[in-house]
């Protein structure tokens, strides 16, 4: 019999590590600086610092194998700084992470991805990474490279000195590997970039690939997202064994306190419910350290089986619908968008928000009318890039019917058009498929979820598209009339040898027929940009844009269906809370009296509101015109 | 309901004229003028046995003008232009030719650019509508089809034919040889005579299988005319097989495959026309033709070789559905007068099989005169329809 040995967990991940996204040298070199910043935008925010960022991709040389490039990357932010003690364990070993199932929505979880990065590095350059790393209370910068020792999974701290940083703080990663470099497509640093750049609207980015210029994204929002904290966990998002686990920590509590402390969503009301849903109340007042596995299995099965509020929004961070909507324009010219942001659910026991967002690019070719929609994946924040088919919100877009929205689509298939999709899924616990983060898992709940998201986005989308083809249509009856008109008289005139009087007359007759047939069209068309206008000024309203009179009243209608969906949810656009709670508040109030009386109360609340973040807003305003400066 | 037998005794210059003056005047006052037409189609369609042929209803298209029909009554009065300079001029042209000269047109001069048509379908579409409106046909605008089928074979038929200059061309169907006669789309005005007593004439839907009976001495042997329609008979063979009728009054005898297609599509266009050609019938029609085979019976009586329908093609899945629709809707197979055909068409759907004309040829490889034999053993025992 052969001899057993044990590993550790560096020496599978070095063997293994086209599992976390190194299985091709392209892939290397994206999934490296997905890490790099993906650790440097969580770092900054955990410190409610804004982010600025510098990223550099330059080919320094041959690889060390004959289809490799010698890439260097570097990643440069101005967050917290590592405090040196740390430095080793935060690139050198595997499982150190500081997020590790403490269900927060962070970018990063596991604290595999970086520590692989400094792994490829070594493996194929021999050197791992190169860190300069400053807290604020350090006078100089650490620097020093960083290698894994495999056997042991640790870091190793070499070349270690104290240098002069301009600096308060921050830190630099320099990454020479072996790699190839992709800039655009699906698998791109640039489409990589172009959705970090989507859904982080308060984060600045300088960037330099390769031998283009230097490229800066200014922010668009002064707000650092703040990660809400972890809840107490929600009954429904437990298995049997995590509530077993989780009653053990409470030690001799009776029960009736247990759920009530030890859960969210655990009112007075929902005990009653538990009782009548069958849980013995002689349980209730019983000690959890009395309680044998059945009468776990049967309390547990009580509390699956009553319903109770979903759980509570303040461990889901989301975008949100003006971050969405300023940090789109940031992308390029856009002839028209679409935001959603949806109310957290469950999904597969664990709270989801799903935000999507629709655009339609005015500099790209309208040759893609033919060509599939550009679709940009979340999860967490974080651009998901490869094997698109097996995705949750790959499938969810193919399974909506496009085609009544007014866009080309073929059966199950992503539909046509110069858009780009955006979606993004965030939640606590997001169901990876592999421990790459590369797709999320597709169950037939998040599935649904997305897909009604979507569908949300897909109706305020279809209203431009609508008010396009009126327009059209006019516009093609108003050519008939010119076209065809003249020619049907003269036609009538040559066959009856009639005179240029009558001729000119039958014109006149002509004309006064067909401009009635146009009213028609004229005044389908101007329902259409009425509808149009609601959401314009709606998203007008988002961006900061001060608003005609006329527009305001037309965005209070918006206000009133977006209040329904938009609930309570935590978010960035918790900066503009005074605006947009009290726009809420009147919204629902006024939902059951005239539309009128709501439009009123509501210009009142958004005029409030867009006093207060004009400040913040108006600056960016002017520099969303530029899709992007370069230097 | 009486049936509307057509007798043309119009000026259609003069009707046209009429009709534009009053879609001038009407745009003068700011109306809508408005096109009217036969509704030619089978839900209009009328069959009355003694008549013998399809008659129009009372239904009419309305083509009220307004911004969707600018177009189509732009291309219209464009077109009945056309027709009209060439009824003056006594020029004559085909629909092909039409849509290229209407093309010509419209691409050399700016102002007639926006009636360009894409294809030929568009432009023979307003040439039906100009005809429906008018209830003429197509060849008294001096439009005429392509020649396709009617190719004809006999030894004793003379066919007198008066042309256009008042002149007259007799030929002499003898003296062709294997050469057939093939009749003009205007049979009317041929007068024909028998050389000697003709006894049938048969009509043959494949026009390979006539050609085939013909040089095996068919027409040697037997006085009588033969036709080949080759496939659905055009104006020029309906026409002339109306004509023989008409004029020779002796029996017709149609021979073709047996299948719901032949039936519905070859045979019964030829006996009474089509819903398309609603006003046309009256003269393109041959009401007196009877169907000689292939019979279900015939299979039996001659082991003839026939093989299943397949459901899965879809011409032969398509035969199928229209077979069982005609059954319930077209007034031709709904006349008790038919019943026999229908009863051929009920064994169609029930056996889903069918057999070709050509089969009889199989029937005695040895003997190349067998197809005559059972041709004129089915006529001499009356089995036929």
């Amino acid at each position: 019999m052969s001899k057993i040995t044990s590993s550790s967990t560096a020496e599978y991940f070095a063997k293994n590590l086209q599992q976390v996204g190194f299985s091709s040298p392209t892939k290397a070199v994206l999934t490296t600086l997905k890490e790099a910043v993906d650790n440097a935008l969580d770092a900054c925010e955990e410190a409610s610092i804004t982010p600025e960022l510098l990223v550099t991709v330059n080919r320094v040389g041959k690889g060390s194998t004959k289809t490799a490039d010698l890439i260097e990357i570097v990643v440069e932010d101005n967050g917290p700084g590592i405090d040196p003690d740390d430095l080793a364990k935060v690139f050198g070993e595997y499982l150190a992470s500081s997020k590790f199932g403490r269900g927060q929505c962070s970018r990063g979880q596991q604290g595999i991805g970086i520590s692989a990065a400094t792994t490829w590095a070594q493996l194929t350059n021999a050197a791992g990474v190169r860190v300069i790393s400053k807290t604020a209370k350090m006078r100089k910068a650490l620097q020093a490279q960083v290698d894994v020792d495999i056997k042991g999974n640790r870091g190793l701290l070499k070349h270690k000195e104290m240098i002069d940083w301009d600096r308060d703080h921050g830190t630099r990663v320099e990454f020479v590997i072996d790699g190839r470099v992709q800039l655009n497509g699906d698998g791109g640093i640039i489409t990589y970039l172009d959705g970090t750049t989507l859904v982080n609207p308060h984060m600045t980015l300088k960037y330099k690939l390769m031998d283009a210029d230097w490229v800066e994204v200014k922010r668009v929002s002064d707000e650092v997202p703040h990660i809400p904290a972890a809840t107490m966990p929600h009954p429904h998002t437990m298995k049997l064994g995590e509530f077993m686990t989780h009653a053990h920590l409470y030690g001799k509590m009776n029960l009736d306190k247990f759920l009530r402390k030890g859960f969210s969503r655990v009112s007075d009301s929902s005990i009653t419910d538990f009782v009548k849903n069958g849980l013995p109340k002689s349980l209730l007042n019983s000690s959890l350290a009395k309680f044998k596995e059945t009468e776990f299995k049967q309390v547990f099965q009580v509390l699956q089986a009553t319903e109770l509020t979903n759980p509570s929004t303040r461990s889901v961070l989301t975008v949100g619908e003006e971050g969405l909507s300023k940090s789109i324009h940031r992308l390029g010219n856009i002839d028209f968008f679409s935001v959603v942001t949806r109310r957290p659910r469950i999904c597969d026991f664990k709270p989801v928000v799903v935000e999507v967002a629709i655009a339609r690019f005015l500099n790209r070719p309208s040759d893609q009318e033919d060509t599939t929609i550009q679709l940009l994946r979340f999860a967490n924040r974080v651009p998901l890039q490869f094997d698109k088919a097996a995705c949750a919100i790959t499938q969810a877009v193919e399974s909506v019917n496009w085609r009544s929205y007014g866009l080309q689509q073929a059966k199950n298939s992503l539909p046509n058009g110069p858009y780009v999709f955006a979606i993004s899924v965030t939640s606590p616990f997001i169901k990876f498929k592999n421990a790459s983060k590369e797709t999320i898992d597709a169950s037939e709940e998040l599935v649904e979820e997305i897909r009604r998201a979507l569908m949300q986005a897909g109706q305020k989308l279809s209203r431009h598209i609508k008010r396009e083809h009126k327009a059209a249509d006019l516009e093609r009856k108003l050519q008939h009339i010119e076209k065809f008109g003249p020619i049907l008289v003269s036609g009538l005139v040559n066959i009856t040898g009639a005179s240029s009087k009558r001729k000119v007359a039958a014109e006149e007759g002509l004309k006064k027929l067909l401009g009635r047939d146009s009213e028609l069209a004229e005044s389908e068309l101007a329902q259409a940009e009425e509808r149009l206008q609601v959401l314009k000024a709606k998203q007008r309203a988002r961006l900061g844009v001060e608003d005609e009179e006329g527009d305001a009243n037309l965005e209070s209608e918006e206000d009133l269906s977006r209040s329904e969906e938009s609930g309570e949810q935590l978010s960035l656009d918790e900066s503009l809370a005074p605006a947009t709670t009290k726009k809420r508040a009147t919204g629902k109030k006024a939902s059951t009296k005239k539309t009128a009386q709501a439009a009123t109360t509501t210009k009142k609340a958004a005029d409030a509101g867009t006093t207060t973040k004009k400040a913040a807003t108006k600056k960016t305003t002017a520099k969303e015109a530029e899709p992007r400066k370069k230097k | 309901m009486k049936a509307k037998i057509r007798e043309f005794s119009r000026d259609i210059d003069k009707e046209s004229k009429t009709l534009c003056e009053k879609m001038l005047g009407d745009l003068e006052k700011s109306r809508r003028p408005v096109l009217e037409a036969t509704k030619c189609s089978l839900d209009n369609s009328f069959y009355n046995p003694r008549v013998g042929f399809l008659t129009p209803g009372d239904k009419r298209v309305r083509t009220e003008l307004n911004v969707s029909s600018v177009q189509k009554m732009a291309r219209t009065v464009f077109m009945l232009e056309i027709l009209l300079n060439n009824l003056k001029t006594g020029a004559v042209n085909t629909k092909r030719e039409l849509y290229y000269m209407a093309k010509g047109s419209v691409k050399s001069d700016n102002f007639l650019k926006p009636l360009d048509f894409s294809d030929q379908t568009e432009s023979d579409s307003i040439i039906d509508f100009i005809c429906d409106m008018l209830e003429v046909y197509r060849e008294e605008m001096n439009c005429y089809a392509n020649d396709r089928g009617g190719q004809t074979y006999s030894k004793q038929l003379v066919v007198t034919e008066t042309l256009s200059d008042g002149s007259k061309a007799v030929v002499d169907l003898s003296t062709l040889g294997t050469t057939p006669f093939q009749p003009k789309n205007r049979p009317q005005t041929f007068r024909l005579k028998a050389k000697k007593k003709i006894d049938f004439c048969l009509v043959i839907e494949s026009e390979g299988t006539a050609n085939t009976l013909v040089s095996n001495g068919f027409t040697h042997r037997n006085n009588c005319i033969v036709v080949g329609a080759q496939g659905v008979p055009s104006n020029g063979v309906r026409g002339w097989v109306k004509t023989i009728q008409d004029q020779l009054e002796i029996p017709i005898y149609f021979f073709g495959d047996l299948d719901a297609y032949t039936l519905q599509n070859i045979y019964r266009t030829l006996k009474a026309g089509s819903a398309a050609s609603l006003i046309r019938n009256s003269d393109f029609s041959a009401p007196d033709v009877r169907f000689l085979g292939v019979l279900p019976e015939d299979v039996k009586e001659y082991d003839l070789d026939c093989y299943d329908v397949r459901e899965s093609d879809v011409t032969e899945a398509r035969a199928l559905k229209k077979a069982r629709d005609v059954l319930q809707n077209d007034p031709f197979f709904l006349a008790p007068k038919n019943k026999q055909l229908c009863k051929i068409l009920d064994w169609l759907l029930k056996e889903k099989r069918r057999c070709e004309q050509q089969a009889i040829f199989a029937v005695n490889p040895k003997d190349p005169l067998m197809p005559e034999k059972i041709i004129l053993e089915k006529i001499k025992n009356g089995s036929y329809v």
